[in-house]
């Protein structure tokens, strides 16, 4: 009978055991983002920046100047142009993560491919009490654009900082055929 | 000897001989253990030209391999170099934008180790992020010296990456090497002075 108690006590102090592992927050999770969501008709705002849309457009071909030379990107999927004010609070920020989860639930970050586009938020930098506008370009295939969330941070994978995220309305438009985003670099 | 010593003296023996069974046992698991896992690395599956490749993080399906003074940018090489590169087919099939494919292929009949630069052949420029589901023909380009004799045929490994969903330090979500997935027999055809891509 004490043998029979024994491994009882045991396997359940075992179980016990299993079971706070299991429950464990991770690491990564306790030092996550610092999260403020919103809707694409508010501005949403964190304690250190505020996030407003003003457009958004998508389109197969973008156009744009960089430096003289002209550039037309094409994509298998669609450029979606977003049209953003960005306010910072509390001190000079750039803001170089820009994502857009798209209807699958995957992360789309900002295209690299773009990044010399005129007014490109992604080459700005906030300077607190300063509204400041601009634009970040994404590349992503058509089927994600109907339920779309844009995330934006300072950085990428923000540890104990804001990231603000905005829930897009559904786009009505068909994509353009091209979008001339203007000139850059002169 | 008493009965008291007898018995001390027989459970001495059983524990030497509990522990040497042990030993013996844990030594032959470790040997064939590392046994299999030689022969394990030593097949790597050989897979054909254009056939679609499965690397964990990436489907590949490698296209075809020159060597040239000109990278696929449309611009030289620096001068004594000439650039081999190896065009494939590649999608990220993660949940996430990424950069991370340097270590997607080596040569392996090859000295030179380094890893190789990626550009993007629809804007014939360098590569960075691939996107989800948008798979996009690249060109990995190695730069050797230009007098440096060739294999006729190149021999690209495929390493993979595996998800797990917790590691081990961190207990986040990530992307870990798993080894040699495939290995593809490509013939290496020389590209003339601005015919590459």
């Amino acid at each position: 009978m004490r043998h029979v108690m024994r491994i009882l006590a045991i396997v359940f102090a075992a179980l016990v055991l299993a079971a706070l592992q299991s429950t464990t927050p991770p690491y990564a999770m306790l030092t996550g983002p610092i999260r403020t969501a919103g809707h694409q008709s508010d501005t949403v705002a964190s304690a250190t920046l505020s996030l407003a849309i003003e457009d958004i457009s998508n389109a197969r071909t973008i156009e744009y100047e960089h430096f003289g030379k002209a550039m037309k990107l094409e994509t298998s999927g669609v450029w979606v142009v977003i049209d953003a004010r960005l306010q910072a609070f509390r001190q000079t920020m750039p803001i170089r993560a820009a994502t857009l989860v798209g209807a699958s639930g995957r992360c789309y970050r900002q295209s690299e491919r773009a990044a010399g586009a005129p007014d490109s938020l992604a080459a700005k930098t906030l300077q607190p009490g300063l509204p400041t506008t601009g634009i970040f370009i994404f590349e992503l295939p058509e089927d994600e654009t109907t339920d779309m969330t844009l995330v934006v941070s300072e950085q990428y994978d923000p540890q104990l900082q804001d990231e603000v995220s905005v829930k897009l309305d559904p786009l009505v438009a068909a994509p353009q055929d091209q979008l001339d985003l203007g000139l850059n670099g002169d | 000897m008493t009965e008291p010593d007898k018995a001390k003296a027989s459970g001495k023996w059983r524990t030497r001989f509990l522990a040497a069974v042990g030993g013996i046992t844990a030594a032959l698991l470790s040997l064939g253990y590392s046994v299999s896992k030689q022969n394990a690395t030593d097949t790597v599956p050989k897979v054909g030209v254009s056939t679609l490749i499965d690397a964990g993080r990436w489907n590949v399906s490698i296209l075809k391999a020159s060597s040239g003074p000109d990278l696929p940018t449309g611009l030289s090489v620096s001068p004594g170099l000439k650039a081999i590169v190896v065009e494939m087919l590649l999608e990220n099939i993660s949940s996430e934008s990424s950069n991370l494919y340097g270590d997607l292929v080596m040569l392996s009949n090859f000295p030179d180790t380094q890893k190789p630069h990626y550009y993007l052949l629809r804007d014939r420029s360098i590569l960075w992020d691939l996107q989800p589901r948008m798979p996009e023909a690249v060109a990995a380009v190695w730069e050797v010296p230009a007098d440096l004799e060739l294999p006729p045929v190149l021999e690209v490994r495929v390493q993979g990456v595996q998800f797990k969903p917790r590691d081990n330090l961190y207990a986040a979500p990530g992307w870990f090497p798993h080894g040699d997935v495939a290995q593809v027999s490509l013939p290496l055809s020389a590209s003339e002075p601005g015919n590459a891509r």
